[in-house]
């Protein structure tokens, strides 16, 4: 079927079959390889991208289920001003350690900062619980998380 | 595998009168796309339902909220109609699945995949909550305590989808509630045990108790027979003993990967006997 959606802020059109993985249409129609699959059941968050602005993890997402809506990934969202900012925030804390769960922690927590953006350990604990990082362990994540908040506020 | 996206409701009713092959259901797919994965599903038809409206929404009607079946967990959480008379409900789905899943994951979904450890069935048996099913011959409505039937196994017949739960507006009103979900983690964590409740109580006799688990048997469950022994009984009068001895007949954990079956009847013993403030 044809599949029309936008993607990164670009329209697109493609022949998909519908119940495609929409982690696999972005990794192999358009080599958007930033967005991993590690479990590939929803259960890790190395998937997460936005759909229609609200967080997803696409391993479980279809084809079908994106036809008409936006689709955010890592690769655009780190283009905007929020994104660099971000970026910024998890290099001075050295919260990167192998990457492979980062553009899911990326995400998440670009949509936490859009949408709440509180400089609560608890929220933001609630708003990462979906992404799984299983080599710096998470404390480096919080407190780029939190300046990241606390800059926003400031850029506002 | 035969694919179908019927365009409205009528259309998805007629295809299920006719359907000669078991019928899957497409809506958020969290729960379908990790048994396609996994190759649970070899043959059949499967039907895409997410984008059907008639299935979709929160509505008041007079005494009753209306919850489409397509609803997911984040619109029930964000929902000002579920916050204004469900609170407790709203608060028990904090400890559902991840923020990410609760964008596309819909209680229809979660009711009708049909585990013992699906998350929002014991909060919606304490409530009362009643199932719309619907198929061309037309609505019906059944209690959700009589909706499952066995693992895995309800009511609903080949060519009948859940349309909607509903709720009284008045289910929560004046009780004290609990909800309590024990895993391994806090999120994405399959319940070991689950066990919700809702009680009244009025100068140390409790007027009015509702009880339900999960995880513990074929299916989630009210404790009928524990509910009748606690309804209207002085807490002081209360026998610990009495009801591990009514538990042991109405709960029937399994050992399994995630746990054993004693750790699982000690804990919801415990939990109930801290609901009713009694020591363990």
């Amino acid at each position: 079927m044809k599949i029309r959606f936008t993607l990164n802020g670009k329209n697109v059109v493609l022949e998909s079959a519908p119940l495609k993985r929409l982690l696999d249409i972005l990794r192999e129609d358009y080599h958007l390889f930033g967005t991993k699959e590690s479990c590939g059941e929803g259960e890790c968050g190395a998937c997460t991208v936005l759909l229609d602005g609200k967080p997803v993890t696409s391993c479980l997402v279809n084809a079908i289920h994106v036809n008409g809506k936006k689709v955010d990934t890592v690769e655009g969202l780190s283009k905007t001003k929020l994104g660099k900012m971000l970026i910024d925030c998890f290099d001075e804390t050295n919260a990167v350690q192998c990457g492979f769960c980062f553009p899911g922690f990326f995400v998440s927590t670009y949509y936490y900062l859009l949408n709440d953006g509180d400089n609560d350990l608890e929220k933001i604990k609630k708003a990462l619980s979906g992404n799984i990082c299983r080599c710096t362990g998470y404390q480096r994540i919080f407190d780029s998380v939190k300046i990241a908040c606390a800059r926003k506020k400031v850029g506002e | 595998m035969q694919f179908n996206k019927p365009k409205d409701l009528n259309e998805l009713l007629e295809n299920l009168s006719i359907s000669q092959k078991k019928n899957y259901f497409l809506a958020g797919g969290t729960d379908i796309n990790v048994q396609i994965k996994k190759e649970f599903i070899k043959d059949g038809n499967f039907y895409y339902i997410n984008e059907i409206d008639e299935l979709n929404g929160i509505k008041r009607k007079n005494e009753k909220v209306h919850v489409g079946a397509l609803t997911t967990y984040r619109e029930l959480l964000e929902s000002d109609t579920i916050s204004e008379h469900f609170p407790f409900l709203q608060r028990s789905l904090t400890n559902f699945a991840s923020p990410l899943l609760t964008t596309m994951a819909t209680i229809g979904g979660n009711i009708a995949n049909g585990s013992p450890t699906n998350d929002v069935t014991p909060p919606l048996l304490v409530l009362d909550a009643e199932l719309e099913l619907i198929s061309v011959a037309g609505i019906r409505n059944v209690s959700l305590t009589s909706f499952f039937t066995g693992y895995k196994k309800s009511l609903l017949k080949k060519d009948e989808i859940i349309k909607g739960v509903v709720l009284s507006i008045q289910a929560e009103n004046g009780y004290e509630t609990l909800y309590k979900k024990v895993g391994a983690r806090k999120t994405l964590t399959i319940a070991k045990v689950a066990l919700a409740g809702l009680k009244k109580i009025k100068e140390g006799k409790i007027d009015e108790i509702k009880l339900a688990v999960g995880s513990l048997n074929e299916y989630p469950r009210r404790l009928d027979k524990l509910e009748e022994y606690l309804n209207n009984i002085m807490i002081r009068d209360i026998n610990k003993n009495t009801i591990d001895e009514i538990l042991s007949k109405e709960i029937t954990p399994i050992s399994d990967l995630r746990s054993d079956k004693e750790y699982r009847y000690r804990v919801c013993l415990n939990l109930i006997l801290s609901f009713l403030g009694i020591n363990h």
